[in-house]
């Protein structure tokens, strides 16, 4: 390879646009998917206990449309991000357990091989 | 002693809440081939992930020609040169070999250069030009799969598990692709699960368990009992 490539490699690299640093975004999901959900629930209620406060059914409609539908959707997005990340996190930690007894099996057996290759060398 | 062109400094890495890096240093030179070897679940993925961009570390930093490049985009790093060939080949198996490499073309070669130097590296490629490359044998596929990261003219090569499912004989050959890679100029990392196939054609080797760097030098120093000790957590 010539010094030309390496040149236009490194040149490349200088030229690079970095993205800022960013927080678990995750947990910032899962956060914010549980805060939508209450949030959600509690306009809904709100928007219900308004609406049957008042005999005008204009007032109704406008509580029922800016509390009870908004805090549904609220809801349903919450509930659907608090989900998803939820069985991410619990899939993971699932899985971390699998690999921890695998690793605790694999020392036992090593452990009993060893134990066993003594006894027979005595 | 000439500044290697790929570093990683301290480098943690986590998916969520779990961290699988816990401050790994890593170094490769010019035209150098370094083996990351290790135990499944040991980082080595992860590593290759961090190196290629597509997983942002925690903290530290990546070094790639001098730079640091900590979060930058894969897709940039690639354009720029550094090409990773991933676990499981990376091709397109419903398409023929030839349609594979004009894939490559847009790295903004021409589809017969590309098509020249493949055939001339790899000249059982050239009998299965017109063949669809899923249905090739997983040597061959690997083949293609190299022959299209070459086709990019990368100076940085990242291997994922290149033995993966393959003969040894096969194995032998395709390192001794790489070994010959390599002496053209370009640096390559490759993760290795089985460590004898890629020690003799790699300058350094990094062991990696549990996350951790275990033990890092000269592949030809790397014994035995080193990757007994690494493997079985003795």
């Amino acid at each position: 390879m010539n010094e030309d490539r390496i040149q236009t490699f490194t040149e490349e690299i200088g030229e690079l646009k970095l993205r800022g640093a960013r927080a678990d975004r995750e947990r910032w999901l899962l956060i914010l998917g549980g805060l939508g959900l209450i949030a959600g629930v509690g306009l809904a209620v709100f928007g219900g206990f308004q609406a049957s406060g008042t005999t005008v059914l204009g007032d109704q409609i406008a509580f029922l449309a800016t509390g009870t539908l908004i805090g549904l959707a609220l809801v349903i997005a919450g509930a659907a991000l608090f989900i998803r990340y939820s069985i991410a996190r619990f899939m993971r930690f699932w899985l971390v357990r699998l690999v921890h007894e695998h690793r605790s099996e694999t020392d036992r057996v090593i452990k009993a091989l060893g134990d066993i290759e003594a006894k027979l060398n005595k | 002693m000439t500044q290697p062109i790929l570093e990683l400094r301290n480098v943690r890495a986590s998916y969520g809440s779990i961290e699988v890096l816990h401050g790994v240093n890593l170094s490769v030179g010019r035209g150098e081939v370094v083996a990351l070897l290790g135990p499944n679940g040991a980082g080595k993925s992860t590593m290759i992930k961090v190196v290629s961009g597509l997983l942002r570390p925690t903290s530290g930093q990546l070094i790639v020609g001098g730079r640091d490049v900590t979060g930058a985009a894969a897709n940039a790093l690639a354009r720029a040169g550094l090409c990773t060939i991933p676990e499981g080949r990376g091709i397109f198996p419903n398409l023929t070999v030839r349609e594979n490499l004009l894939m490559a073309t847009y790295s903004g070669h021409k589809l017969a250069d590309i098509e020249e130097s493949t055939y001339a590296r790899f000249p059982r490629l050239s009998e299965r030009r017109t063949q669809l490359a899923g249905t090739m044998s997983g040597g061959e596929q690997q083949m293609l799969s190299l022959a299209r990261a070459l086709a990019t003219d990368p100076v940085i090569l990242l291997l994922d598990e290149l033995s993966m499912g393959l003969a040894p004989l096969i194995v032998a050959e395709l390192y001794q692709q790489v070994a010959a890679i390599a002496a053209e100029g370009v640096s390559v990392l490759v993760v290795e699960q089985f460590a004898r196939t890629v020690l003799g054609v790699a300058d350094q080797a990094v062991l990696l368990a549990h996350g951790k760097v275990q033990v890092a030098g000269k592949a030809s120093e790397i014994g035995e009992d080193v990757l007994a000790g690494a493997y079985l957590g003795s």
